[in-house]
């Protein structure tokens, strides 16, 4: 009972005990906040890694494609492979495929007079197949969502591209070629340009749709103000020229397209690198004779089944050495090993921060304790065991613990809470941005409080406190009453 | 009742020594109020705390009811001086973050589990406000030790040391930090408790005046009793004495 009493009476009455408290608290807060943010930021770049992944890959490096053949010797096109994996044993636990062409290419286009050419990823693909796999339709800007994609340009992008087409001539002269950026290339000569007569007005092609990353069609600077300005270099129905490399002799080829949509991932490196144009389109240009580089495999269960599925993959490409297997998380092993291996580093660090308040309970416990030595005389003249003066220190250490833990959890996802708000608010105050958006590509700093963190970052943090606690209650308990009543 | 055998005591720091008890013989009787007196470092509070199994003897034994309690466990010490023994000492000693009725009932928190002082908290609460009605003090539950005057410290005291119904009372220069007015008052209480209650007393003090209140005296030299006699002049108020 009076430890208790004197444990509760301790606390109310020693300001050093505000002291350990706020230490604590100020740890467990710490901890829950980063915590919190790197969870979020982990967990949405895990998302978007994966977004634009599907479950399994199987890719080859091969620039023609697969090279699978039948037992008859026969060169297997992208349906019939599909078909050899579905008949296998992880067909049963596959919901999707789609094949892709990924190359890399330079894409060219006009801005404010001047030729723009940038590397890109070009990924050929049957959008509706790709929507099923998965990681696509979800993050376009204009065909957000929609269960069918596709690279069809908009009554508002013909306009838009009749609109160019008239400002060239105008500028130019009738007699002068359509409004288009030339290759980088002056004579491919491998593979001829696709017809693209618009300007002649005999037969109107069709127009190839293209999706570009959101951040290639663009620009951000900041303006005489130092406000972050973001200005749309490729609107919907510009054109663009796309050089990559195709045929045998792997020489340059490239074609025209017009863009349609954008692709907003909010991953920077999705964003400024990938290009999406039709597989057909792609294999024409390339010259691949309808082959693909890649299948995109969405399965039914990916946490139950990507194992098995692996296996009996592995087992359809036994005869082509070049094939890779992988998940996604297989392809972005490192990324992802890299991002558990900060956050571990991080939490090792912050739970210094921690050990940092058990040493000052430790210094304030042992100044507590030399205050208290005739008390603790006292209390021994009145019966109270060793044990019960250890008791009484320890429960006091633990007191601490829990009070500056459960204000700690409070403050911490507090802050995590309104940490958009406390992020402005602390911008405006300073002027600085402590979350750059152009930086990070996310609206707002992600946040994940994960309950099982929570309890894990109380129980170390109580523990820590009754640890330090120890030696001090330890202290106490060998103090002789008698030399702690002798003198006053 | 309490005996004091052959007792020796000597305080070591580094190569000093200084022998506080020195073959110290003492029996206190049952019902008594003894007083010990001495000039300072004559052993007079060593005594006391051996007496009080708060501090064990270099060498010696020390009985109660026949019983050796010198070489008792820890646990068995804890126990005796809760219950057994009461103490007054002449700084207080209260615990100034409580209040005092908590202070009072300090011995019965710690000699009771939270479940068996639930129980009994009633009753206690009850002893030890009657306690502080005893001392004249009452109208002081409330007040922290800060808020009081010496003498009012002291009277609480005095009742804590009460609160278990202990059989002897150790009281070390009780009125040591007191004006003669209320050193007198509780010399009077200590009197009316042994006198009342049947509580064996054994008193340390200088005041060679309150003595004549005390059945008993036995004066200490150099650690050894050299003198043991009864007070020959009734005992009266230090007060009126001093008046």
């Amino acid at each position: 009972m009076y430890k208790l009493l004197l444990c509760v009476r301790y606390l109310q009455t020693r300001y050093l005990a505000f002291i350990c408290i706020v230490s604590v608290m100020l740890g467990v807060a710490t901890l829950i906040v980063v915590n919190a943010v790197m969870s979020g930021f982990s967990t949405k770049l895990k998302d978007r890694l994966h977004g634009v992944l599907s479950d399994v890959v199987i890719d080859t490096d091969r620039p023609d494609g697969f090279e699978v053949r039948d037992d008859k010797g026969n060169s297997l096109t992208p349906d019939q492979i599909i078909d050899r994996i579905m008949k296998s044993g992880a067909g049963p636990q596959i919901e999707a495929v789609t094949p892709t062409i990924e190359a890399f290419a330079i894409l060219q286009f006009r801005y404010r007079g001047t030729v723009i050419a940038k590397p890109v990823r070009l990924i050929g693909i049957d959008p509706e197949g790709r929507t099923q796999v998965g990681g696509f339709s979800e993050y376009l800007v204009r065909q957000k969502d929609a269960p069918r994609p596709s690279f069809e340009l908009t009554p508002d992008a013909l306009q838009r591209h009749a609109w160019n087409v008239e400002q060239f001539r105008r500028e130019n002269g009738p007699n002068v070629p359509a409004p288009k950026v030339q290759p980088l290339v002056a004579d491919p000569n491998a593979i001829p340009e696709p017809k693209m007569e618009i300007d002649r007005g005999i037969e109107q092609p069709k127009l190839h749709g293209v999706i570009v990353g959101y951040t290639i069609a663009h620009f951000r600077y900041k303006d005489e103000s130092g406000n972050l300005v973001e200005e749309a270099a490729l609107k919907e129905g510009d054109d663009v020229i796309i050089t990559t490399a195709g045929g045998q002799e792997l020489k340059p080829v490239w074609g025209s397209f017009y863009v349609t949509d954008y692709l907003k991932t909010e991953m920077s490196e999705y964003d400024q690198s990938f290009v999406y144009v039709p597989l057909e389109q792609l294999q024409r240009i390339r010259g691949m004779m309808g082959r693909a580089t890649a299948f995109q495999i969405k399965l039914k269960n990916y946490d139950r089944d990507k194992e098995s599925v692996g296996k009996e993959l592995r087992g359809v490409f036994k005869n082509s050495p070049e094939v890779r297997i992988a998940t996604w998380e297989e392809h972005q092993g490192p990324l992802l090993a890299a991002i558990d291996v900060e956050r571990g580093i991080l939490n090792l660090l912050l739970f210094m921060i921690v050990g940092v308040a058990g040493f000052s309970i430790l210094a304030i416990f042992t100044m507590i304790v030399s205050e208290k030595y005739r008390d603790i005389g006292i209390m021994k003249s009145l019966g109270a065991s060793s044990w019960g003066v250890m008791q009484i220190f320890l429960g006091y250490g633990l007191l601490l613990g829990t009070v500056g833990c459960a204000l700690g959890t409070g403050l911490g996802l507090w802050i995590t809470r309104n940490i958009n708000d406390i992020e402005k608010k602390l911008t405006a105050w300073t002027g600085t941005s402590l979350f750059p958006r152009d930086v990070y590509y996310f609206k707002e700093i992600p946040t994940n409080i994960d309950p099982a963190t929570v309890v894990l970052v109380n129980v170390g943090a109580v523990v820590i406190a009754a640890v330090f606690s120890l030696l001090p209650a330890w202290r106490a308990a060998r103090l002789q009453p008698v030399r702690a009543l002798r003198f006053e | 009742m309490l005996k004091a055998e052959n007792l020796q005591k000597t305080y070591r720091r580094h190569a000093v020594q200084v022998q506080v008890l020195n073959d110290l013989n003492l029996e206190v009787r049952t019902g008594e109020f003894l007083s010990i007196v001495g000039a300072s470092g004559s052993g007079k509070s060593t005594l006391l705390h051996l007496l009080g199994t708060l501090d064990a003897p270099d060498r010696g034994r020390i009985f109660l009811d026949g019983k050796r309690i010198d070489d008792l466990p820890a646990r068995e010490r804890d126990w005796l001086r809760n219950r057994t023994f009461g103490y007054i000492f002449q700084f207080y000693h209260l615990l100034p973050e409580l209040n005092m009725l908590d202070n009072v009932l300090m011995p019965a928190y710690i000699g009771h589990s939270l479940l068996n002082w639930w129980q009994t908290r009633r009753q206690w609460r009850r002893r030890a406000e009657e306690l502080l009605k005893k001392v004249g003090l009452a109208h002081r539950i409330k007040h922290r030790p800060r808020e009081l005057s010496g003498g009012e410290m002291q009277r609480t005291a005095i009742a804590r040391a009460l609160l278990m119904n202990p059989r002897v009372l150790l009281a070390d220069e009780p009125t040591g930090n007191l004006d003669v007015e209320s050193g007198g008052e509780i010399v009077r209480i200590l009197r009316d408790v042994n006198r009342a209650e049947g509580v064996t007393i054994v008193m340390v003090t200088h005041n060679t005046e309150i003595v004549s209140a005390t059945d008993r005296v036995v004066r200490m030299v150099n650690g050894v009793v050299i003198d043991d006699t009864q007070p020959k002049q009734p005992w009266q108020q230090p007060r009126l004495a001093a008046v």
